[in-house]
């Protein structure tokens, strides 16, 4: 009854404003872009920039460029620029890494949605399947390589990606697509974004796709079940202008997804993950500058290693069926406030409350709370010259409640902690002439360990121990530190001609791993004597390197891209001395050379896109049928990527497209091969 | 480490030797100046009156003009707003009634006061190339591109007419 009286209090609240004949001013990213002449950002600092005047590295893909795109997801989008590696594990499970510290469920990227973080905090990680959006209604997709921990806290520690959709008041957008292809891939999708009155908006989306897991070679474990990858998604916005200068956001969204893992110990596992969301977002446009606020609340809930607890099916390490659920609540505010000339300061609170309930955990709840505080000041010193500075501090408090696990070595004592971490951007921009740009900046972030990280206890039985073994989280365990510095220079030559260049440094102190092989053992119990491995900080490793970028226009119709990354990596990770301890060896597991060239064509009928891809050969752990992780061989892969479309009349349009097209078992980046995927599918647009 | 080196001097030493293209002349962007238009606080939806600000017999200007119109010929939709042009001679302002901003046309810089005093009394929003009547508060926006899109707003200039923009636009943009 209380469920319905709420109800009906948000109805009252919400539904004069449908009849409200008001129009406010949006942040429309394709409306400033198109005057500006280049794409606008506001994931580096808070405030909206033009790209060339970020005093960050940003990489902004379009509508356009995404649709043109052979890539049929946002880490295969995103994998064509500089300074980043997709890997590709499964058919479903995908990974980005910034400039380097490759690894599974890469916990240092964070990811939001329209502001909404899809990262999920339960074990630190991003599945790109449970994004809860259709490519086609993206407006664009932002990335920020580089800790940007000053503006997102915690776990932006070596970038974020900010994920767009086109505003529904902006224009009217319809859409319908079917796709299919070899390996039993198939996809239905759909969206409607529209004015539905004066000044309110509407946005919904919902998206179906299915397709086969890759074929696990031999040399490697084999996991209970190999289901094909699926994914199902439904979402929805309300944007509504209250008045003038107020707008209000609210959404919703259900996503599932079905897919094959290599899990944080390099294991194979199947694992089907449920979503639910809800947020409400408010902007108000004063004359001094902004404020924004927001409130969202992100549940999850998920089974691991399906198949694993199958009669006849011995349970090796991990490898065993589990639930978990997740839920996530954050409310934030901003104020974005422009200071005389063309300065701009920005000061903001946020609390967040992430809470873990398992069966696999020290007790039922593992709960921790962010309270932070943050202030940029972004200041033109002289015309050319600009300095940027911003600062944050995040105090998190750790905490458990529950019936507590049967087996543990940890105390309810041990989770009464909380620390307090501080972040950093600093940058100097200066331009040369309107063409030339010279930036410095460096910064310090933090990745805060993972509820799974803090609170993890899970028995299992390991081949050949004849006692219990408990893989056990640390309460104790130190918040990871990312510091970097990066010098870059960029030159528009002409409209038709541009070329970035990059040189940075990343150091990655007290790195988190799960365990591996041999790992340290520690004995608890006296009268039922048990073995404890623990998560650990192992360790520190720095990255370094150059990215070198340009793109141009060849005619009206043909533009092009290229890039190159050079990343060297070096491990000071004393935890794997002694082998593969611990399941993390970013300098095996980072390509050293990367390269990449896009070649686009497109006019009023037709378009079509050219993807090379070359990665150098690295070596990615697995776990072998012996059940002993070791290092398998990923031989250097030159990709190939295509699409060409056709524009059938209006409203319907078709295309095929290919990745991998090449057949190059690297080309994934995996110890997975990759295979050739082939697709072609019809689109009905509004 | 040292390979870094290696590789940063020749491409540095490579981009400063690289020619930029010469600076095009002081012509109004008009689609630019189209899109200022709809970052007006409240946003403008429906059809919007758009002047062209011109002098008879002033050759440049007129040719400026003749310009603006094809650019903007059958109308111009932008977001919710509908852009409709029309000429006003720079003698006879008292035509930017009920017009909501104003293109004005090259070789008017003798007449800015009176365009001025016009725009202000209408609160209609003037767009032009010419900086030097944006930085003299004479003009609300000024659009320059010889390197990249320059967008000027004068304060006072949007002051007198009573033109507010989102701040989204006021931070991409310089304000004097």
């Amino acid at each position: 009854m209380r469920y319905h009286t709420s109800l009906r209090l948000a109805a009252t609240a919400i539904l004069p404003l449908v009849a409200m004949p008001v129009h406010a001013q949006r942040m429309d990213y394709d409306l400033l872009s198109q005057t500006m002449g280049e794409p606008v950002t506001k994931s580096v600092t808070g405030k909206p920039q033009r790209q060339s005047e970020s005093p960050a590295s940003t990489i902004v893909i379009n509508h356009e460029q995404i649709l043109r795109s052979p890539a049929k997801d946002v880490p295969s989008l995103l994998n064509t620029y500089a300074g980043i590696d997709v890997n590709h594990w499964t058919a479903g499970q995908s990974d980005i890494a910034v400039r380097g510290g490759v690894q599974t469920y890469n916990p240092r990227l964070l990811v939001l949605v329209n502001g909404r973080q899809v990262y999920l905090d339960h074990y630190g990680m991003t599945d790109w399947n449970l994004l809860g959006i259709q490519l086609e209604e993206i407006q664009q997709i932002e990335l920020v390589r580089g800790p940007v921990g000053a503006l997102f806290g915690f776990n932006a520690a070596s970038g974020v990606v900010n994920i767009i959709t086109i505003d529904p008041l902006a224009s009217r957008k319809i859409f319908a697509t079917a796709e299919a292809g070899n390996h039993g891939y198939g996809r239905i999708a759909g969206a409607l974004s529209m004015p539905v009155s004066s000044g309110v908006g509407l946005r919904v989306s919902g998206g179906h796709m299915r397709e086969n897991e890759r074929a696990i070679p031999a040399d490697q474990i084999q996991p209970a079940r190999a289901d094909d990858v699926i994914r199902d998604d439904v979402s929805a916005t309300v944007d509504a202008d209250l008045d003038a200068q107020t707008q209000l956001s609210v959404t919703g969204g259900y996503a599932r997804n079905r897919q094959l893992e290599l899990l944080v110990t390099q294991i194979y596992s199947e694992q089907l993950y449920r979503t639910r969301n809800i947020g409400v977002h408010v902007d108000r446009d004063t004359p001094w500058g902004s404020i924004t606020a927001q409130v969202y609340n992100n549940w999850l809930d998920a089974r691991y290693g399906i198949g694993s607890n199958d009669p006849g099916r011995a349970p090796i390490a991990a490898l065993q069926t589990f639930d978990l659920s997740a839920r996530t609540s954050v409310a934030q505010t901003s104020a974005l406030v422009r200071l005389s000339g063309d300065d701009t300061a920005r000061i903001g609170v946020e609390y967040r409350d992430n809470r873990v309930d398992s069966g696999v955990t020290f007790s039922r709840i593992t709960d921790y709370s962010v309270l932070s505080a943050n202030a940029m000041l972004d200041v033109r010193v002289a015309d050319p010259l600009s300095v940027n500075l911003a600062g944050r501090i995040d105090t998190l408090s750790l905490a458990q409640s529950g019936t507590i696990a049967a087996i543990t070595a940890n105390t309810a004592r041990d989770f009464d902690r909380s620390f307090t971490a501080f972040s950093f951007n600093a940058a100097a921009v200066y331009q040369l002439g309107g063409r030339q740009t010279v930036r410095l900046n460096g910064g310090r972030a933090v990745q805060a360990p993972s509820l799974v990280v803090f609170g993890m206890n899970i028995p299992v039985a390991f081949v050949g121990v004849p006692l219990p073994v408990v893989v056990a989280g640390d309460p104790a365990i130190k918040p990871v530190e990312v510091w970097s510095a990066e010098l870059a220079y960029d030159y528009r030559i002409s409209d038709a001609l541009e070329i970035k260049t990059v040189a940075f440094f990343t150091r990655t102190n007290n790195a988190i791993a799960y365990p591996g092989d041999n790992p340290v053992l520690e004995i608890h119990g006296v009268t039922d004597p048990f073995l404890v491995t623990r998560v650990a900080n192992i360790g520190n490793f720095r990255t370094y390197g150059v990215e070198l970028s340009a793109r141009g226009a060849i005619r009206d119709h043909v533009t092009w891209r290229a890039n190159y990354s050079f990343t060297q990596t070096d491990e000071a990770l004393p935890g794997n001395a002694r082998g593969i301890e611990y399941s993390f060896l970013p300098g095996e597991a980072t390509a050293r050379h990367k390269a990449n060239l896009v070649i686009d064509y497109s006019d009023a009928r037709w378009s079509g896109s050219v993807v090379g891809r070359y990665t150098s050969a690295t070596r990615q752990l697995s776990t072998r049928p012996d059940t002993f992780l070791d290092l398998f061989d990923v031989s250097a892969a030159l990709a190939l990527d295509a699409k060409v479309g056709v524009r059938l009349s209006r409203t319907v349009s078709a295309w095929v497209a290919g990745e991998n097209l090449t057949h190059a078992s690297g080309a994934a980046g995996s110890p997975l091969p990759a295979d050739t995927r082939l697709r072609s599918g019809v689109s009905l647009s509004f | 480490m040292k390979s870094l080196s290696y590789l940063a001097g020749p491409i540095l030493a490579f981009s400063a030797v690289l020619p930029t293209q010469p600076a095009p002349s002081a012509v109004l962007n008009v689609p630019v100046a189209a899109r200022v238009i709809t970052f007006v606080h409240p946003a403008p939806v429906g059809v919007v009156p758009v002047a062209i600000v011109y002098e008879p017999g002033n050759a440049a200007s007129e040719a400026d003009a003749a310009d603006m119109e094809r650019a903007l010929s059958n109308g111009i939709t932008i977001g919710r707003a509908t852009l409709r042009t029309r000429r006003v001679a720079v003698s006879n302002l008292g035509q930017l009634s009920g017009v909501k901003a104003a293109f004005v046309t090259t070789g008017l810089r003798a007449y800015q006061d009176e365009v001025a005093a016009a725009a202000g009394a209408q609160s209609v929003l003037t767009i032009t190339a010419d900086s030097a009547c944006v930085i003299s508060g004479k003009c609300v926006v000024g659009i320059t591109s010889p390197n990249r899109t320059q967008i000027i707003v004068s304060k006072a200039a949007a002051r007198r007419s009573g033109i507010r923009f989102g701040s989204a636009f006021l931070m991409l943009v310089k304000e004097v």
